[in-house]
């Protein structure tokens, strides 16, 4: 990745910045309507500022990828346990450059409602802005985003017909005596070494080995054949009001880790900008519990730099039943914090604007290089 | 865990690294590079604990916050007046030989409700003692007021008003709905409610496992027509570091000024846990608690 990437920079600096976008004919912004109690029909109708269940997410999937069809196409991850398909969003600029990715993944446990709900708005905001916003403009230049507005669908779908407070999966085990596993548990990292339980009647239940639910294997799957490209994986959860950086199951640090925790601070301040929530930055086991086999955890360890879990409002108050009254509040404040994050990894990849901006070292070293083989 | 050590403020984030600042010292070219983070696979090497050695665990300071703040809540009785932390402020754990954990801290409070919270911050100071994992830790603290004592005797005594007039929905019910909802003609209920849970948060509180009340999901009783109100009702109850929800039934007699009478039962998780079983916390009882 490292050689690319100096690559790229180094054409970034050679090559005059002529490729702006078209500022022309701006999308008209829609103003989200409350809806008025008949089922949705269009997208102009939809509310970002409710809960939704399952059926409406899908159907919301399908009318962004034909509205927004140039820009934002609906793509096949896999099936759920209980056989239903899993789809992602990808947010993507045509273009003959190369593009980095942006993952980001909701609800991959089920009762953590607002994380989804985040999603969506944020699929909305880059949507309804990368036209009018040159902050938001500039990112899809060079970066696509794919988004998993629910990881964990059958489980979901559990919270709105049975328990409002269900977190796992809905496999079944030992003979149908007990169903669910901890799908943040049931990564390929320190697999079940600690925080997780064995024992299929836990909550955190790891599964029957790293990777066993099809969920996970999804997920895996997908991003591990893109990890050469993806720079930012971003798991939203609830609640706590955190920014947790890797790792879980040790106390030992990543190696970035003090770029990560200076970039998750500077989010942190971002989003307590808006409305002055309070966010914590720290590593897992060292601001939240020990944990193992988590997706975050997962994502580093095969080379994706920037790891986050993000766990939204709120700090106990209303816990996992977020009043539907906050998720305006709680989508802005994390819009930012998110959009921080990738201001930071735009910059540190890309950014060749003004003088006394990083510079990756590769690149100067490959300047000097090609100075050196002219004479 | 170390010896008495007070807590210095966190680390700061950010600082480059040795490694770049000399390569950009060799390169003449080079801008200040901070440095490029290898993006290599694998934890860096480097001791467990966060900050400064001896320090408490940073999560332990919370904990104890948490504990004196649901002792507070509950020795209050005052639906209007109950605290949730806000930030810690500074603190320093002691073990002895039989590892009881003796907690000196600082902390800001703030009102629970999110509704009528006005940012206004009450400073605490704690002593707060907890048995090798064991639950019920003593609690010592106080707060200064974020509302004048006249003031929350009228926000209890209206409250008690609206709660007399309340009819109340017997059975299993979702407070608040699937969606966050209360209903505000409901209010007084769910505000008693946590008033109660009070006690058993406080009790079941211990320096690794710490709990919200996720959910009201039965209401048994609702008894107005004595003096007293008259509560009885289950909730779900969240247990942060193992996830769990731990449905508990709570039974409690509440005036305004007198003190909470509360009585619980938790169903205990198939797995062993601590059993805390049944129990009654009169606060009529001298400020330490019964057993210690």
């Amino acid at each position: 990745m490292k050689p690319l990437l100096g690559t790229l920079c180094l054409l970034g600096i050679l090559i005059p910045e002529g490729l702006g976008y078209d500022g022309s004919l701006a999308q008209p912004r829609r103003e989200v309507v409350e809806e008025t109690g008949s089922p949705w029909q269009s997208l102009d109708t939809y509310s970002y500022t409710r809960y939704h269940p399952m059926e409406e997410i899908y159907q919301w999937m399908i009318q962004i990828s034909e509205k927004y069809a140039g820009v934002a196409t609906q793509h096949f991850l896999g099936m759920t346990y209980e056989t239903r398909p899993m789809y992602y969003l990808k947010i993507s600029q045509p273009s003959d450059n190369p593009k980095k990715i942006i993952w980001m993944d909701c609800g991959i446990h089920a009762r953590e409602w607002i994380a989804p709900a985040f999603c969506q708005w944020f699929v909305k905001e880059i949507l309804q802005n990368y036209k009018d916003n040159p902050r938001i403009g500039r990112f899809l230049r060079n970066l696509d985003f794919y988004v998993l507005p629910v990881l964990n669908i059958d489980g979901y779908i559990y919270t709105w017909t049975t328990d409002r407070l269900w977190r796992k999966s809905r496999s079944s085990h030992n003979n149908g005596t007990c169903f669910g596993t901890d799908l943040n548990r049931n990564f390929n990292v320190s697999w079940c070494s600690i925080g997780a339980s064995k024992n299929c009647q836990d909550i955190t239940f790891c599964g029957s080995g790293p990777v066993s639910e099809p969920e996970t294997k999804a997920v895996s799957s997908f991003v591990e054949s893109k990890k050469e490209s993806i720079v930012c994986f971003l798991t939203m959860h609830s609640y706590g009001q955190l920014i947790l950086t890797p790792y879980g199951y040790t106390k030992n640090k990543s190696s970035n880790h003090e770029e990560l925790i200076q970039v998750g601070q500077k989010a942190a301040n971002a989003l307590k900008k808006k409305h002055g929530t309070n966010y914590r930055v720290g590593s897992s086991a060292d601001i939240l519990y020990a944990t193992s086999g988590s997706s975050r955890d997962w994502a580093r360890d095969i080379g994706i730099p920037f790891s986050y879990t993000f766990e939204l409002r709120d700090n106990g108050t209303y816990g996992f039943i977020l009043p539907a009254a906050q998720i305006q509040a709680t989508c802005e404040e994390t819009m930012e914090a998110v959009l921080s994050v990738l201001d930071d990894v735009y910059e540190k990849y890309w950014n060749s604007d003004s003088a006394g901006k990083v510079i990756p070292a590769t690149v100067v070293l490959g300047l000097l290089v090609s100075l050196v083989s002219i004479f | 865990m170390p010896p008495a050590v007070s807590t210095p403020p966190a680390p700061r984030p950010g600082v480059p690294r040795p490694s770049a600042l000399l390569l950009a010292l060799a390169l003449a070219l080079c801008l200040a590079v901070p440095g490029l983070q290898a993006a290599g696979p694998g934890p860096g090497p480097g001791p467990g604990s966060p900050g400064v050695p001896g320090a408490p665990p940073p999560g332990l300071l919370r904990q104890a916050a948490r504990a004196a703040l649901h002792f507070l809540n509950f020795r209050a009785g005052s639906p209007s007046g109950l605290r949730v932390l806000a930030a810690v402020l500074r603190g320093r754990a002691a073990v002895d030989a039989r590892r009881t954990c003796r907690v000196d801290l600082e902390f800001t409070a703030e009102r629970y409700d999110p509704e009528v919270a006005d940012g206004r911050l009450g400073r605490c100071s704690a002593r707060v003692v907890f048995r090798h994992q064991k639950p019920r830790p003593a609690v010592n603290v106080t707060c200064t007021r974020f509302m004048e004592t006249s003031r929350s005797r009228r926000e209890d005594f209206l409250l008690y008003k609206r709660a007399k007039r309340l009819r109340a929905p017997l059975g299993a019910t979702s407070i608040p709905n699937s969606h966050g909802w209360i209903d505000p003609s409901l209010r007084p209920i769910w505000d008693l409610a946590f008033l109660g849970s009070s006690y058993v948060l406080w009790e079941r509180t211990t320096q690794t496992l710490h709990y919200y009340m996720a959910q009201l999901s039965s209401v048994n009783q609702w008894k107005t027509n004595e003096d007293a109100i008259d509560f009885d009702y289950m909730v779900l109850l969240h247990e942060f570091s193992t996830q769990e929800i731990i449905p508990c039934r709570i039974h409690l007699v509440w005036y305004p000024g007198k003190p909470l009478k509360v009585k619980y039962h938790c169903q205990e998780l198939h797995t062993a846990q601590e059993g805390s079983g049944t129990e009654e916390g009169s606060a009529v009882a001298p400020t330490q608690p019964n057993n210690f």
